[in-house]
């Protein structure tokens, strides 16, 4: 049997991006083997040089609307593609500048920590284009082999190994899940491209398959039941670490499950409606709950995460055009107020070398920047107006119910209430307690310029979040055979004022 | 200014926030100065929109519409008519005032006014939003300073600091201190309040998706909505859709009225918040849900209304009364002005569940009457407060040596919080009292003996603090001297009693956005109708006016009240 790759010099442009941070990522070992005297900084700016060429290069593809399919439709690049690489790229560039003060927590192989999570970054792109059960297989393998060896980073640190392990075992027994799911589907169907599956029959083999499939993506974006591993992984990890896992993996496989359920599986739409239903319940109740209970920063904001992808799940249940513009809008302004918020915990614990809640105590008087952007960012979280979290929650109420998702909604709206419980009490900490001391906290240069980037995002969106929707509008027109059309038109009957 | 009167008011208090967090908390003169002076923006357009409103005219002035969201159908649309006016002059005034009250707060001033001027204009934004995503937007956006205001800048109750067990442990950390009604901290105050708002106000965003969804407009413009959703008559779970609806509204907006069994968080909050924030709390806070009320249920669900409000007839009865025994009874002056204000805002449901041309007019004017007069007595216990330390009235008393000129103007703010003729609350407690006695007179007689509760408690307190003997540990309070503390009560005093005797263009606007609403909702000629054409007549065969130019304007279902037009000569 011979594989045909027929491939021209346009068919290469829609691996530009990829090509481009591949030849980076080789540099950046080069780089780091070639010159041992070269500090950090250097090295992390280095890298962040080459994923601002690739964001660069992302966004002139989306700005000239390039798109195609490769490989006999195993990587396709439309603009959903695009908008979750950029995003993931996004992600990686706050990630890494927010871990150069981390840095030298690590004892060694300081260098290769800047290749791993920039390798990471170039799996979970291929991710985003993945329009192949295969491909979708190698890919994600990829993007979490990086990850493993970065939760335990910390060698000699206990959490961290522990993290490890953890990450490692549930990792490979989603692996293994998503394999044997892949194989079911292949032996049902014969096929592996998403878009070929569109007429599927139903029967058991090929529930069992999707239902395995569900569960291994479920696992990378921690939805109820699949979190186990979340908790301890995020709490043992190096900081930086967690904030990329809590962000970069989560929206690379939305991307898989986008169009495994809204291309392959549209037929079947009302019964994983209800699947996502009820996984989306679990995830807000049981995130938000155990979310009050937490003493520790990076716990709370783990459990908190659960139940954001709760709420990002409400989004992908409706299983319409709106909704999925809903979730990547989400997505953006989850990016923006839970990385922001990582990046305090980074200067907190590098000023006062701790994580645990009550040492936030008097933070509004130690370090009233520090105070404040974590309080936006909190509450961004929460969903308070003006902010960024708050548009996000409401689009995907909007969506929800016009699909006439009550009972989500009704749930949604109360796990809100609950949420602001326990990012209040981080306030209250924050403002209300007194500090144990009075000394001002230093923040250094990088993870300030996170900060400021994560404040403009999140109040920028909040305020005036017209043109991110008209992109995640635009990002989703992929599924025009899901397309409401009411959805997208603007529908704005005449305004008549009382009395003329 | 002119058209753009309503973007000067909402935006001058946001600006002078962002221009307050460039300022260092040192320069302390410089952060009041940029407070008050974006607060003196907001109040003299405020101002100007009071009196530049044309009610002869009537519906929505002022109105600004930008696009905002296309996917959603959110236009960033603001208008007032006669009913929000008044409401934007009474936060305008009173954040002036507040700012003057607060003058000094030493610690984090500069935070402190930048929490007070957020709240401020979210709250001035529900006002005038014509839009039912930025009326949600914004009201939800005053909940959240309120936290920050309470705990950062409130004080415990009397009891809190005292409680500890036998052991010697703090039973104020303990579960037990949860079961303690009586003593609550700062942090529990603001926390309760937050919870009880948001669990309230998502209740009231399910209502505004309901509209939203059924109305199948694809917009959430309120005067589009009120003109074309068809939400009648759905079945749904056994009742009807827009019973529902307006349950999940009414309720979810009642509970920043207070109103009775939703008010436990009010009293509590407003004990533990320092003054400026209860004044702007108890003094236009809460009539964000009267006037949620009005511009959501009343506007879009008119039949519904009709239907439902007795609801309202009810449990009105229970916040009149209880509040008013409650407040007789508490020893914390903030707990007794906290309940009061529960009580009294009782009266406005009253004035709304009559569904009356007279009465509806009273409970708006009521509103605003009631801001200025619950605004001065928090000024003034935040005064004693900040003087002796202490809100517990019995060990407190013979303050009026010490200070002679707050207890004149404490006396005058009882007279105003009573109705007393002399203020404006007066003309509007009797509008409410006259407009609901043809169809509730069991809850008229219940609000009259609510008055005379409302004497008794507030006399009590007077004496309490200000007469009998004095503890000379309070010797060195003294009184405020200086223009800066005098100003705030001055201006409020004044607007109080300006209106009582110079009430006609307060009625008038009130009115001509109370008439067409009531038309709409009882579908009636105006009750007074037959009145009104005998007066008619006289008018015409008096011709001083030209009433045919005001019957000519579209949408005017009822002439405008014949003593109105008496005043515009």
């Amino acid at each position: 049997m011979t594989f045909v790759l027929p491939m021209s010099f346009p068919d290469l442009l829609l691996l530009l991006p990829e090509i481009l941070l591949t030849s980076w990522l080789c540099l950046i070992l080069i780089v780091d083997f070639s010159f041992p005297r070269l500090r950090n900084e250097q090295l992390a700016y280095f890298s962040i040089a080459g994923l601002v060429a690739t964001l660069g290069c992302l966004a002139w593809l989306d700005y000239t609307g390039v798109t195609g399919t490769l490989f006999a439709n195993m990587f396709a690049l439309d603009r959903m593609a695009l908008f979750f690489k950029m995003f993931i790229v996004g992600s990686t560039i706050l990630v890494i500048l927010s871990s150069i003060d981390y840095i030298h927590r690590f004892k060694f192989f300081r260098g290769e920590y800047y290749f791993l999570v920039v390798m990471s970054a170039l799996g979970m792109m291929f991710m985003a284009s993945a329009n192949d059960l295969l491909t979708v297989f190698v890919a994600l393998e990829f993007s979490t082999l990086g990850l493993y060896v970065l939760v335990a980073y910390l060698r000699e640190d206990i959490g961290s190994n522990e993290a490890g392990i953890k990450f490692f075992i549930l990792g490979i027994f989603a692996a293994s899940l998503l394999a044997y799911g892949i194989s079911l589907v292949y032996g049902e169907t014969g096929k592996l491209v998403f878009s070929d599956m569109t007429s599927l029959q139903a029967t058991p083999g090929l529930a069992i398959g999707f239902l395995l499939i569900f569960a291994a993506l479920g696992f990378k974006i921690g939805a109820v039941p699949f979190h186990s591993w979340i908790p301890d992984t995020y709490h043992g990890s190096p900081t930086p670490v967690t904030a990329f896992l809590s962000i970069a993996p989560k929206g690379a496989a939305f991307a898989i499950l986008l169009r495994m359920f809204l291309v392959s599986l549209a037929t079947f739409r009302p019964i994983w409606t209800l699947l996502l239903v009820a996984v989306s319940i679990l995830s807000m109740t049981y995130g938000n709950i155990v979310a009050i209970a937490q003493k520790n920063m990076k716990r709370l904001l783990a459990y908190s995460g659960i139940a954001q992808i709760g709420n990002v799940l409400i989004g992908l249940a409706t299983g319409t055009k709106m909704g999925s513009d809903a979730m990547l809008f989400y997505l953006l302004t989850y990016l923006f107020a839970n990385l922001g918020a990582f990046a305090i915990v980074i200067a907190v614990s590098e000023a006062i070398g701790s994580d645990e809640i009550d040492d936030y105590s008097g933070l509004g008087r130690r370090s009233p920047f520090l105070a404040f952007s974590m309080l936006i960012f909190l509450l961004s979280l929460a969903g308070v107006p003006p902010l960024a979290g708050f548009i996000g929650k409401l689009y995907i109420f909007i969506a929800a119910i016009k699909e006439g998702l009550y009972l989500l909604i009704a749930v949604g709206l109360i796990n809100v209430v609950i949420s602001m419980y326990y990012y209040l009490i981080v306030v209250k900490k924050m403002y209300v307690s007194e500090p144990r001391e009075r000394s001002p906290l230093r923040v250094s240069g990088p993870i300030k310029v996170v900060v400021y980037i994560c404040l403009a995002g999140t109040l920028a969106i909040g305020v005036y979040p017209q043109p991110v929707t008209d992109w995640v509008v635009s990002a989703i027109l992929v599924f025009s055979n899901v397309a409401d059309p009411t959805a997208s038109l603007p529908v704005a009957p005449p305004v008549i004022p009382f009395g003329g | 200014m002119g058209d753009y009167a309503l973007l000067y008011i909402l935006f001058a208090p946001f600006v002078g926030a962002i221009a307050l967090i460039f300022v260092s908390n040192r320069q302390a003169m410089l952060v009041r100065g940029i407070a008050a002076g974006s607060a003196l923006v907001s109040m003299l357009a405020s101002l100007y929109l009071f009196f530049a409103y044309d009610h002869v005219k009537g519906g929505f002035q002022f109105v600004q519409r930008f696009e905002w969201s296309r996917q959603l159908g959110i236009s960033f649309h603001l208008g007032v008519d006669g009913i929000g006016t008044p409401l934007v002059l009474a936060s305008g005034i009173l954040l002036f005032a507040g700012i003057f009250v607060s003058w000094h707060i030493k610690d984090r001033t500069k935070e402190f006014y930048i929490w007070l001027l957020i709240l401020a204009a979210a709250t001035i934004g529900v006002f005038m939003s014509l839009d039912l995503f930025f009326l949600f937007f914004f009201y939800e956006m005053s909940v959240i300073p309120m936290y920050l205001l309470l705990g950062m800048w409130g004080s415990h109750t009397k009891k809190y600091n005292e409680m500890t067990d036998p052991e010697g442990l703090k039973l104020r950390d303990s579960v037990g201190f949860i079961l303690n009604f009586g003593s609550n901290s700062k942090e529990y105050a603001a926390m309760k309040l937050v919870l009880f708002l948001s669990a309230f106000a998502v209740a009231a965003l399910m209502g505004i998706l309901l509209i939203y969804k059924y109305a199948g407009l694809n917009t959430f413009d309120i005067l589009v909505l009120r003109e074309q959703a068809q939400l009648m008559n759905i079945p749904v779970l056994g009742t009807t859709l827009d019973k529902i609806i307006w349950i999940l509204i009414f309720f979810g907006f009642a509970s920043i009225a207070p109103l009775w069994p939703l008010h436990s968080w009010s009293p509590v909050g407003h004990a533990a918040a320092p003054a400026a924030t209860s004044m702007l709390h108890a003094g236009v806070l809460m009539k964000l849900g009267h006037f949620s009320i009005i511009r959501v249920a009343f506007e879009i669900l008119p039949e519904t209304t009709r239907e439902l409000m007795p609801i309202a007839a009810v449990l009105c009865m229970f916040s009149i009364v209880y509040g008013g025994f409650v407040a007789y009874y508490a020893k914390d002056t903030k707990y007794v002005i906290g309940y009061s204000s529960s009580s009294h805002m009782g009266y406005v449901f009253l004035g709304m569940a009559a569904l009356d041309y007279i009465s509806l007019t009273g409970a708006v004017m009521y509103m605003f009457a009631h801001a200025m007069a619950t605004g001065m007595l928090f000024a003034m216990a935040g005064w004693v407060y900040d003087q002796t330390h202490t809100r517990d009235i019995p060990s407190l008393g013979g303050l009026s040596n010490r200070m002679p000129f707050i207890s004149g103007c404490f006396v005058v703010a009882c007279m105003a919080s009573i109705g007393v003729p002399g203020t404006v609350n007066f003309i509007a407690e009797v509008m409410i009292i006259v407009g609901s006695w043809n169809k509730y007179p069991l809850q008229v007689i219940v609000a009259v003996v609510g008055i005379v509760l409302t004497l008794a408690y507030l006399f009590k307190m007077m004496r309490g603090l200000f007469y009998g003997p004095m503890d000379q540990k309070y010797s060195h309070a003294h009184d405020a001297v200086s223009a800066a503390d005098r100003l705030p009560l001055l201006i409020m005093i004044t607007v109080s009693v300006g209106f009582f005797f110079f009430p006609m263009h307060l009625y008038n606007v009130v009115r001509s956005g109370v008439d067409p609403l009531i038309a709409k909702i009882t579908r009636v000629v105006p009750v007074a109708s037959q009145e009104r054409e005998t007066l008619d007549e006289k008018r015409d065969a008096r011709a001083d006016s030209s009433p045919q130019s005001l019957a000519a304007l579209p949408g005017h279902v009822s002439p405008p009240a014949p003593y109105a037009s008496r005043s515009d000569q």
